[in-house]
C-alpha cells in the first residue's frame, strides 16, 4: 500500500518538476521574451538539410519483405568552427566522421570541409557591396532567393547560422525601420527599396529587432547594463546638499540671504594673492 | 555510439554539379549584350559577376518582371553591326598603333600593300580593299617622317569603319640602323598630316 502510494506522489512531483533551462539562472532569468524568441529561431529551430539528402513522407516499405519501417532524417552531427562567423557559408559547416576507403582495412578519420570562396555580395538596403568568404551553396541560395537581403531575410537564423550574417540581418532590419535613411538623397528609390522590403517587417516588433543578432554573452551585457543604467547610485553628497538646501529654505529666506551676501563680501585669502608681483610684495 | 555509427559515405558532390542558367533583365543599356528590358539567360557566374554586382541588370523575378514589363515574346531588334565580333575588333584596332617598317636606302611611296603586311605582321588580316589610305601621298626615305603619325581607315565586313593610327619606321641592317627607343609606341608624336591632327587627338590612346 505504502509503496505504491509513494511512486504515486513520486509521479506527481515528476509531472510537476521542471528543469531549469538556461533562460532560469541568474541574469538570465530578466532577459526579455523578444531575445528568448530570437534565441529559439537560431538554436533550437532544426536547420534545412544540408549535409544529408533528407527523404520525404513518414513510412517507407521495404522493397523485399514488405516490412513497413519508420522515415528518421536524423541529422549528421556537425562541427561549427569559430571561422564560421566570419564568412557567410550558407548552412555548410563542418562534418566529421570515418571514411570506409577499403573493405579489408581499418575506417580512416575524415574531416568534410566545405570549400570557401571570397567574393561580393551587393546589399540593396544598405545599399553597399561587401566582400565576404561564402561557399557555392551560399551564391547559390542569394541567386534562388532574388538578391542578397531577400536571402538574410527570408531565412530563419538556424540556417544562416553564422553571426556575420545575424548581424547583417539586424543592421537590414533597423534600416528598413528607420525607413532606410541610406537612400535619403534620392527619395523615389527609397520609397521603391522600403515598398519592395516592407513585408518582412510585419514578422518582427521593434524590440525583437533591438534584441535580434544578439550572442548570449552579448545579450546577457546588454541586460546587466540596462539594469544598471536604471538604478545607478546618487552619490551621498548631492543627497545631503539637497537636503541641506531644503533645511536653510525652511529656516527662513532673510537669514539665507544674509548668510549669502556674507559669504560672497569676505574676501578670502587666495584673492590677495599676487603671483605676478615682485618676492617682497607678495 | 561508437565510432561505427559515423562511418560516411559520399553521396553528391553539390560544388561540381552543373547549376542552371540565370535569368536576368538588363537596367541600362551593356555594350554586346543588350538594351533596357531585354532578358538573358547566363551561367551563374557570368550573370552575377559581370551583370548583378555592377548594378547593370536584377534578377527576372516575377515581381521585376512587372516593374520592367518584359515581354519574353518580343521580336529581337536587328542587329547593329556586322557581327557580334565587330565591336570587339573595333576596339582593338582604335586601340592599336601600327608600325609601318619601310626601307630606309630604297626610295618608295606607301601604298595598301604595305599596310596590309604592316598588319599582317601584327597579326590582323586586313584585304587591302578594306584600306583607305591618307589623303597626301606618302613618300621615302625621309627620316623627317620617323616621328610623325598620321592614320588609316579600315572598313570590317564592308561596314564599320575605324581609323588606325599608324607611324614609319626606317628600316636599315648595319651602321645605318636607326638606336632602338623602349616602348616607342607610347610615346607621343605629332600628327604627319596637320588636317588629320583634331582626330588623332581624340583617338584613345
Amino acid at each position: 500500500m505504502a509503496s505504491s502510494r509513494l511512486q504515486a506522489t513520486a509521479r506527481q512531483l515528476s509531472k510537476t518538476f521542471k528543469k531549469k533551462t538556461r533562460f532560469d539562472i541568474g541574469i538570465a532569468s530578466e532577459l526579455p521574451p523578444a531575445y528568448k524568441k530570437f534565441w529559439r529561431e537560431w538554436k533550437v529551430l532544426k536547420p534545412a538539410a544540408v549535409h544529408f539528402v533528407a527523404q520525404e513522407g513518414k513510412w517507407r516499405r521495404d522493397e523485399l519483405t514488405g516490412e513497413t519501417l519508420p522515415i528518421q532524417n536524423i541529422p549528421i552531427p556537425i562541427k561549427y568552427p569559430a571561422e564560421i562567423h566570419e564568412g557567410i557559408w550558407g548552412g555548410e559547416a563542418v562534418v566529421k566522421g570515418f571514411q570506409k576507403r577499403d573493405p579489408q582495412r581499418r575506417r580512416v578519420p575524415h574531416y568534410w570541409v566545405p570549400v570557401l570562396k571570397r567574393t561580393v555580395v551587393r546589399s540593396e538596403v544598405l545599399n553597399t557591396h561587401l566582400s565576404v568568404t561564402v561557399t557555392e551553396r551560399t551564391i547559390k541560395l542569394i541567386n534562388d532567393h532574388y538578391g542578397f537581403d531577400h536571402y538574410l531575410l527570408k531565412t530563419p537564423a538556424c540556417d544562416l547560422v553564422s553571426m556575420l550574417a545575424l548581424k547583417l540581418k539586424k543592421q537590414i532590419l533597423t534600416e528598413l525601420m528607420n525607413g532606410c535613411p541610406r537612400y535619403a538623397h534620392d527619395p523615389a528609390k527609397q520609397k521603391e527599396i522600403y515598398k519592395e522590403y516592407k513585408t518582412y517587417l510585419s514578422s518582427y516588433t521593434p524590440e525583437e529587432i533591438e534584441w535580434y543578432g544578439l550572442s548570449w554573452y552579448e545579450a546577457l551585457t546588454k541586460v546587466a547594463k540596462q539594469k544598471e543604467a536604471e538604478n545607478k547610485p546618487i552619490p551621498l553628497k548631492k543627497v545631503y546638499r539637497k537636503n541641506l538646501v531644503e533645511k536653510l529654505k525652511a529656516a527662513g529666506l532673510e537669514e539665507n540671504k544674509g548668510s549669502a551676501d556674507e559669504i560672497s563680501t569676505t574676501t578670502s585669502w587666495l584673492s590677495k594673492m599676487n603671483p605676478f608681483g615682485k618676492k617682497d610684495e607678495a | 555510439m561508437r565510432g561505427r555509427h559515423f562511418v560516411y559515405d559520399l553521396v553528391e558532390d553539390t560544388n561540381i554539379v552543373k547549376k542552371s542558367d540565370i535569368k536576368i533583365i538588363l537596367t541600362q543599356f551593356v555594350q554586346g549584350a543588350g538594351t533596357t528590358g531585354d532578358i538573358l539567360s547566363l551561367r551563374p557566374y557570368k550573370a552575377y559577376q559581370d551583370f548583378l554586382l555592377p548594378g547593370f541588370a536584377v534578377y527576372a523575378s516575377p515581381e521585376n518582371m512587372a516593374k520592367y514589363k518584359v515581354d519574353e515574346e518580343k521580336p529581337k531588334v536587328e542587329d547593329m553591326y556586322s557581327s557580334p565580333y565587330v565591336q570587339l575588333t573595333m576596339g582593338q584596332l582604335s586601340r592599336l598603333v601600327l608600325q609601318i617598317t619601310m626601307s630606309k636606302s630604297e626610295p618608295w611611296v606607301l601604298e595598301p600593300w604595305h599596310i596590309k603586311a604592316s598588319f599582317r605582321k601584327t597579326g590582323f588580316i586586313v584585304p587591302e580593299y578594306a584600306i583607305e589610305m591618307p589623303p597626301v601621298q606618302i613618300k621615302g626615305p625621309d627620316l623627317s617622317l620617323q616621328e610623325k603619325e598620321f592614320y588609316i581607315t579600315v572598313t570590317i565586313n564592308k561596314r564599320e569603319k575605324v581609323n588606325v593610327r599608324c607611324r614609319i619606321h626606317h628600316w636599315a641592317t648595319g651602321l645605318d640602323r636607326l638606336p632602338w627607343v623602349e616602348e616607342h609606341w607610347k610615346k607621343p608624336v605629332e600628327p604627319l598630316i596637320p588636317e588629320q591632327a583634331s582626330v588623332l587627338e581624340k583617338m584613345q590612346k
